[in-house]
């Protein structure tokens, strides 16, 4: 259950032409999800300066 | 029965609410055959998508101003604090809209069927469901226009058109269903289930959402 | 006393100070599990017998068409609590969920349209499941749009948490499409009832996997409501000690 199931890390970059699409999905969840966070810190963060400026 | 000959009065007077909805129906299915090279075997594969399309932008268009006149003048406050029920009233209110609106462009959906296939069996079959379909997606953009009460009916609109989208789903399936001799009955059936739950829930749900907007 | 009960333990100030103490530990627990179930997934399981390594992309896809439809019912719940109880958390959450329902769903529509490319020779196809999820990816656009069109915030959640509720009813019609309808859609293949149809090596990593991504979604829920608490409480004297 735990063989890796590629001959080399190349191979498993390329994955006999779906590399692509694998690649390009794990890219668009990984941006996804780090915009979110991120933008909803930098939210939390702008609104924490403006609390303790008007205090 | 005050109520129903009162919301029977109000709509009839207003020619635009009522016409306007049927005629925007009747240029849609005249300008379909404009669109496409007029031979019959054309204008029969598209005919029933644009058919249904048309029911439900003709719906969205008849409930545009179902509650702003109202709202505006104060005459939905003051029937929500009468007597009767709010949630009866609205669904009369949706019950006379379907008389007038539904109805007509339901046996103008037979007609437009009728010539364009030629074929009565099926052209008498869209009337049940023009007639179920009208009624769901009245109550569907109703609730939509409460929800957008002062903000403009797209709003409503968009907002409740994906709730319409799986009608539009089984009334394709139904077409062709009939149009292969497969037993039909299950989408009548499902449709009818649907509309009971919807003629019921939805002029509470609204009664409820419009109390949101008047407190 | 289920009245009480509620009011006790939903006030916002009680909701934020509880998860600014699990928050860290679930990201870190989930993060760990999703990144392990993914490198197993990715680079540990053979490629499949028809679909060769693309099948992998399902230990992206899946966790977020399941967590789309997911999130969509517990904002139904919130809605339902917050117009039964009138609990003001409720209302918090319910605006939270709405637009990671939204990032999840959109997941879901994308790593879908880039897996039927060498799946099904299209990135698109005009099926029950498929459009189902469009419907719902629509519903969270009109359900944000519909919150923010409205200054008075008091009104906007009543009006949101009963479009919420209305809006459930599609729910159940995407889950069933698949078997309602005929569709190009491969059918579940993990169910309550049944055993599941995948094989035992690339069940284990997607198991890991969802767990990881309802993790990882729950710490956004917790951000975005914070914001919202934030925004909805700040006149109130506990935010200057909370900041």
């Amino acid at each position: 259950m735990f063989d890796f199931a590629f001959n080399s890390l190349g191979e498993a970059i390329y994955m006999n032409g779906h590399g692509i699409y694998v690649w390009s999905v794990v890219a668009l969840v990984l941006i996804s999800l780090l915009s979110f966070f991120i933008g909803y810190n930098l939210k939390i963060k702008k609104l924490k300066k403006k609390f303790n400026e008007s205090n | 029965m005050k109520y129903l000959g009162l919301e029977l009065l109000k709509l009839r007077k207003k020619t635009r609410s009522w016409l306007g909805p049927i005629l925007v129906f009747w240029l849609i299915m005249i300008a379909y055959p404009l669109t496409i090279e007029a031979s019959q075997e054309n204008l029969e594969i598209g005919f029933f998508s644009v058919l249904w399309i048309a029911i439900l932008l003709s719906m969205m268009f008849a409930t545009e101003d179902i509650f702003t006149e109202d709202y505006n003048d104060g005459t939905l406050e003051q029937t929500l604090i009468n007597d009767t029920s709010f949630a009866y009233q609205v669904a009369l209110k949706v019950m006379i809209h379907w008389l007038l609106i539904g109805i007509p462009i339901s046996l103008l959906s037979f007609i437009f069927s009728l010539g364009t296939n030629g074929n009565l069996s099926l052209s008498l079959l869209i009337l049940p469901f023009a007639m179920m379909s009208s009624y769901i997606f009245l109550n569907l953009f109703v609730l939509g226009n409460a929800l957008s009460l002062n903000k403009g009916s797209v709003l409503g609109a968009i907002i409740t058109l994906p709730m319409a989208l799986p009608v539009l789903i089984v009334l394709g399936k139904s077409i062709t269903a009939i149009q292969l001799e497969i037993n039909y009955s299950g989408f009548i059936f499902l449709l009818l289930g649907s509309l009971s739950i919807i003629i019921v829930s939805v002029p509470i749900v609204v009664s409820y959402i419009i109390k949101a907007h008047l407190e | 006393m289920i009245k009480k009960f509620i009011h006790q333990f939903a006030s916002p100030k009680t909701y934020l100070f509880q998860v600014e103490r699990a928050y860290k530990f679930i990201l870190f627990f989930s993060l760990v599990v999703y990144i392990v179930s993914l490198i197993w997934g990715l680079f540990f399981t053979q490629e499949d017998f028809i679909q060769g390594n693309s099948f992998r992309i399902i230990y992206l896809h899946v966790p977020a068409s399941f967590l789309s439809q997911s999130l969509y019912v517990s904002m139904a719940l919130a809605s339902f609590v917050y117009i039964v109880w009138r609990v003001k958390l409720a209302a918090y959450l319910v605006i939270s969920i709405a637009p990671i329902g939204a990032l999840t769903t959109f997941i879901a529509l994308t790593s879908g349209s880039i897996w039927g490319i060498p799946t099904w020779g299209t990135w698109w196809q005009w099926d029950a499941r498929i459009t189902s999820t469009l419907i719902l990816f629509i519903m969270y656009l009109g359900l944000i749009s519909l919150h923010s069109s409205f200054s008075n915030y008091e009104k906007a959640d009543k009006l949101l948490s009963w479009l919420a509720i209305v809006g459930a009813i599609n729910i159940p019609i995407i889950k069933k499409s698949v078997d309602w309808w005929s569709t190009l859609h491969q059918p579940a293949s993990i169910t309550l009832t049944d055993k599941p149809s995948i094989d035992p090596s690339m069940l284990y990593p997607l198991i890991g996997s969802m767990i990881g991504f309802f993790g990882i979604i729950i710490c956004l829920v917790i951000i975005s409501s914070k914001y919202q608490i934030l925004i909805r409480e700040k006149n109130k004297s506990w935010i200057k000690e909370y900041v």
